[in-house]
């Protein structure tokens, strides 16, 4: 399971970096995590995703059940409700509802493939309550993968390319009414976007440092733990956001190279299930997780070079954060059963 | 539908390229900043050139009621400079002999902890000294010996013109403390930074605060100055207006300054206050500019504790003055009408002990208005028993004893209304009838902060309506109405007019205006008797109230009476001019 292998450097890189971010603590938190992630995926590849995809349903209605309980009453933490509390440990389960969405997806999208207009826009209804609910708490960066997840998953499913286009065509008109609706720090962050020097103590400052740390990493890096930037506080929380630039820092273009091809690898055997499978449902499915990952991964990496706008989405494998790593392995799970139970298949 | 399948896994292709090319886009950025700019960037890291500056804003004013200035700011001079700059190799004792030469003692030690104090990133400025005047700042930047890489800064300084008078209610500034900075909201505060700590300036901290200012700058390799990258002016705090009459304010600590003791006098009818005097008294000037650890024990240490405001957070027991409120209560319940007479001996007889009333030969028979005018507490006592300590608890509840009356100051005490319940859990022991009697006349276990009583005797003089006592005018709320009946006050009113008139109160009502209130002498197990005069004028159409309360002052007559008639009397021939 070449894909399971590539997913276990990873967390170990992960837990590395998170030491690298802030301390001990962090890392072994991380560490903790990435446990209960591996327990948790091969939970998923043992029940297999057959089992999920008959729940998909009751699933994504209980997901949407918390999310409004989220939106009406939970506690906020830095202004926005992402986050459901249990003692010490806090989910957040906007992370979740990303697989859910896929499931949901993958099923409905299969039964009525979105090839008349009809079921285009049935596939799209399906997952706008989810996409209102994330949008409630605010949460746009999440808001924002669901969106393209959606869009890819639909892509996938066999959508004809006008209907694609005509949504995104809608969605560039919309852009000037999303306008108003951003709040005030949003639009910042956008404006500094196009213009990194327009407040270089405030909102570009981010940017403006994450670039001079992923650049003066140069080509062999600074070394493990020698990262400056991050170490004297230039770089904003750079244990979750931030966490590339202190990998770029740290380690330079050839590990910046290896971590691309590592995620190139990852994608190509999430894909390389999807086509294997002779299963729909699973085909789409994969399509979602991988534009799940590839669409945070891209952003990610994006921000911390100052080429996409800084929003609060996380790198997979990563960046500090639990439920993030937990959804990903489970998702993960459920690729890895796709690629097993077709392989058994053939045999 | 095996067409649809195929479909899928040209789909499936397609987006497989798709995020290919993706990560080949990536790996050019990267490529283009790790690689080809990678020297610009390294530059621009190791030898980071972004300075920032903090300004911090000037405070917003505080002033009384007639805009005499409590708190205003004056211009002085800090050195600055950056930990990036200062961390380097002996700087600090080139800058500790510097600033001795000029006569400012500071080891390299107290650099280092100032710095570490404020501390945030490297490139952020530090104040290193503070409150210097301008001739200092200038004889210490014209030494050649001063490093190019610290500056002088022109900062605020706050200057409390009143000082002592009303230091209990402005407050003072001082710099923020590790705890207050940790529970700050990020970027709210940093290290260094004044913050309110007590008074006015703690509450309102929000208000006159301000917003800070930055700057960033580039430097050049000595820490210079090359140019400005981005300014953010600071933005003065919002001024503050009082209520607060200082010459009021001023007469009073000049008639307290003998005792140990507070003064309130506020507006019958909305709760401001005018007078929040408490004696004895610390300057806060010093406070604000930075005291010695010596300095500030021996404020913090005195036994006579000048930094308690006895006006909100001194508890006394409420004694004589606390039969405004029995007397109400029991016309209120129908235990007593004005008819209603008891006769006093000198003592009530009990078969456990007896109670003395305060004048041994007795006052004979005596109604309620009579016992309000003598203070007879022979009457009192029958009729605490009448009424018993849950109703007697009831209406003190009513007037909202026992809790903090919301005065927009921090710090302020409940007081205690005591009851049975209290006493169970404080002392095991049951309440008995003796304790109801004591409790009657304002004794025992009740304790009340002066302004509280003040808040009763409001109500007593507009006609029952609670009034919540404020400083600042855009805090008053409406009073709230308890719903006693008017006659009934009048009787009390008419009682408490003839304490003063013709009774144990005479002495506040030398001033030439006419007043009403009630006396009282609170036991005090510790030494002599505490004296307290509760009272409001004119009396027929009240305005104002006051209340003083003097430790060991032993009788409310002789003591605390006058200063309320005198602190009256002025406020009354000085009207301000109405801003409602």
């Amino acid at each position: 399971m070449l894909v399971l292998l590539c997913w276990g450097i990873a967390c170990i890189f992960s837990a590395a970096s998170g030491r690298i971010g802030s301390g001990t603590e962090f890392a072994l938190r991380q560490f903790g995590w990435a446990v209960v992630s591996c327990v948790a995926c091969f939970s998923v590849i043992s029940v297999g995703y057959q089992k999920f995809m008959d729940m998909a349903y009751p699933i994504y209605g209980l997901t949407l059940l918390v999310l409004f309980f989220m939106d009406v009453a939970a506690p906020t933490v830095k202004g926005a409700q992402r986050w459901l509390s249990f003692g010490v440990i806090r989910i957040q389960p906007s992370e979740f509802a990303k697989i859910s969405l896929i499931l949901l997806l993958s099923k409905f999208l299969s039964r009525y493939p979105p090839l008349t207009l009809a079921t285009f826009l049935a596939g799209w209804g399906a997952g706008l309550p989810v996409i209102f609910l994330i949008l409630g708490q605010p949460d746009l960066g999440s808001a924002l993968v669901y969106v393209f997840i959606m869009l890819c998953v639909i892509f996938v499913a066999g959508a004809p390319l006008k209907y694609l286009c005509g949504v995104l065509l809608l969605g560039l008109s919309a852009l000037p009414f999303a306008w108003f609706f951003l709040r005030d720090y949003q639009k910042m962050r956008l404006l500094v976007f196009l213009d990194p020097t327009r407040d270089p103590l405030g909102a570009g400052y981010n940017a403006l440092q994450s670039r001079i740390a992923v650049g003066s990493g140069s080509f062999w890096g600074k070394g493990f733990l020698q990262g400056l930037q991050s170490k004297l506080r230039f770089l904003p929380e750079p244990h979750t956001d931030f966490i590339f630039g202190v990998y770029a820092e740290e380690f330079g273009f050839w590990g910046t190279t290896l971590l691309l091809l590592i995620f190139g690898v990852i994608f190509m055997r999430i894909v390389a299930a999807g086509m294997k499978s002779r299963d729909m449902r699973a085909k789409v499915l994969v399509s979602g997780v991988a534009a799940w990952i590839w669409f945070q991964m891209f952003e990610n990496i994006g921000m911390s070079m100052g080429l996409m706008p800084i929003t609060g989405i996380t790198l997979p494998f990563f960046s500090y954060g639990g439920s993030s790593l937990l959804a990903i392995s489970v998702a993960l799970g459920l690729v890895s059963s796709v690629y097993i139970s077709s392989a058994k298949r053939y045999r | 539908m095996p067409e649809i399948r195929d479909l899928l896994d040209t789909r499936l292709k397609t987006l497989m390229y798709l995020i290919f090319i993706s990560l080949a886009v990536l790996f050019t950025g990267l490529y283009f900043f790790q690689i080809v700019h990678a020297d610009r960037y390294i530059r621009l890291a190791t030898n980071n050139r972004l300075r920032l500056i903090r300004f911090s804003p000037p405070r917003g004013e505080i002033y009384d009621r007639n805009g005499v200035p409590l708190a205003v700011n004056e211009t002085t001079f800090s050195i600055m400079g950056y930990p990036l700059d200062l961390d380097r190799q002996g700087m600090l004792l080139r800058v500790s002999e510097l600033l001795s030469n000029h006569g400012i003692p500071m080891s390299v030690d107290d650099l280092a902890k100032t710095i570490r104090k404020q501390r945030w990133a490297p490139y952020r400025v530090i104040r290193l000294v503070p409150n210097l005047t301008m001739a200092q700042m200038a004889e210490l930047v014209a030494d050649p010996e001063c490093p190019a890489q610290l500056f002088p800064l022109p900062e605020w300084r706050r200057i409390y013109p009143s000082g002592a008078l009303a230091a209990n209610v402005t407050g003072y500034v001082g710099e923020i403390s590790e705890n207050e900075l940790k529970n700050s909201l990020p970027g709210e505060y940093v290290g260094g930074d004044l913050v309110g700590k007590g008074g006015i300036e703690r509450y309102y901290e929000e208000t006159l605060r301000g917003t800070a200012g930055e700057e960033a700058i580039e430097v050049d390799a000595r820490g210079r100055k090359v140019r400005t990258l981005d300014l953010r002016p600071s933005t003065k705090g919002e001024s503050v207006s009082l209520t607060l009459d200082m010459g009021a304010q001023k007469l009073t600590m000049e008639l307290l300054s003998a005792h140990k003791g507070a003064v309130v006098v506020m507006d019958v009818r909305t709760g401001a206050v005018l007078v929040l005097a408490s004696s004895p008294t610390y300057d806060n000037n010093p406070l604000a500019w930075g005291v010695s650890t010596k300095e500030w024990r021996e404020i913090t240490e005195d036994r006579d504790r000048p930094m308690l405001d006895r006006s909100i957070a001194g508890v006394y027991p409420p004694a004589s003055t606390f039969k405004a409120i029995v007397a109400l209560a029991a016309l209120e319940e129908g235990v007593v009408t004005p008819g209603t007479t008891f006769f006093c001996s000198g003592a009530l007889r009990l078969p456990s002990r007896a109670f003395r009333c305060w004048k041994r030969s007795g006052h004979g028979s005596v109604n309620l208005i009579s016992a309000l005018q003598y203070s007879c507490d022979v009457y009192f006592y029958q009729v605490g028993m009448k009424l018993g300590i849950d109703r007697l608890l009831k209406w003190v509840r009513k007037f909202g004893l026992g809790e903090p009356t919301g005065i927009d100051l921090p710090g302020e005490a409940g007081g205690n209304i005591a009851g049975p319940e209290w006493k169970k859990r404080r002392t095991k022991e049951n309440w008995y009838q003796g304790d109801t009697i004591n409790y009657s006349i304002g004794q025992g276990f009740l304790l009340l902060t002066p302004l509280q009583i003040a808040r009763v005797y409001a109500a007593v003089a507009n006609g029952g309506r609670l009034v919540t006592p404020f400083l600042v005018p855009s805090r008053a709320q409406a009073p709230v109405d308890m719903g006693i009946r008017q006659e009934k006050l009048a009787i009390v009113q008419k009682g408490l007019n003839y304490v003063v008139s013709r009774g144990t109160g005479s002495r506040a009502g030398r001033f030439g205006i006419s007043i009403a209130g009630k006396t009282g002498t609170a036991q005090n197990s510790h030494g002599p008797d505490h004296a307290v005069f509760a009272g409001y004028a004119p009396a027929d159409s009240p305005r104002y109230v006051a209340v003083a309360m003097i430790e060991a002052g032993e009788h409310g007559s002789s003591v605390a009476s006058p200063i309320v008639g005198e602190v009256l009397a002025y406020i009354l021939s000085h009207p301000a001019e109405e801003t409602e």
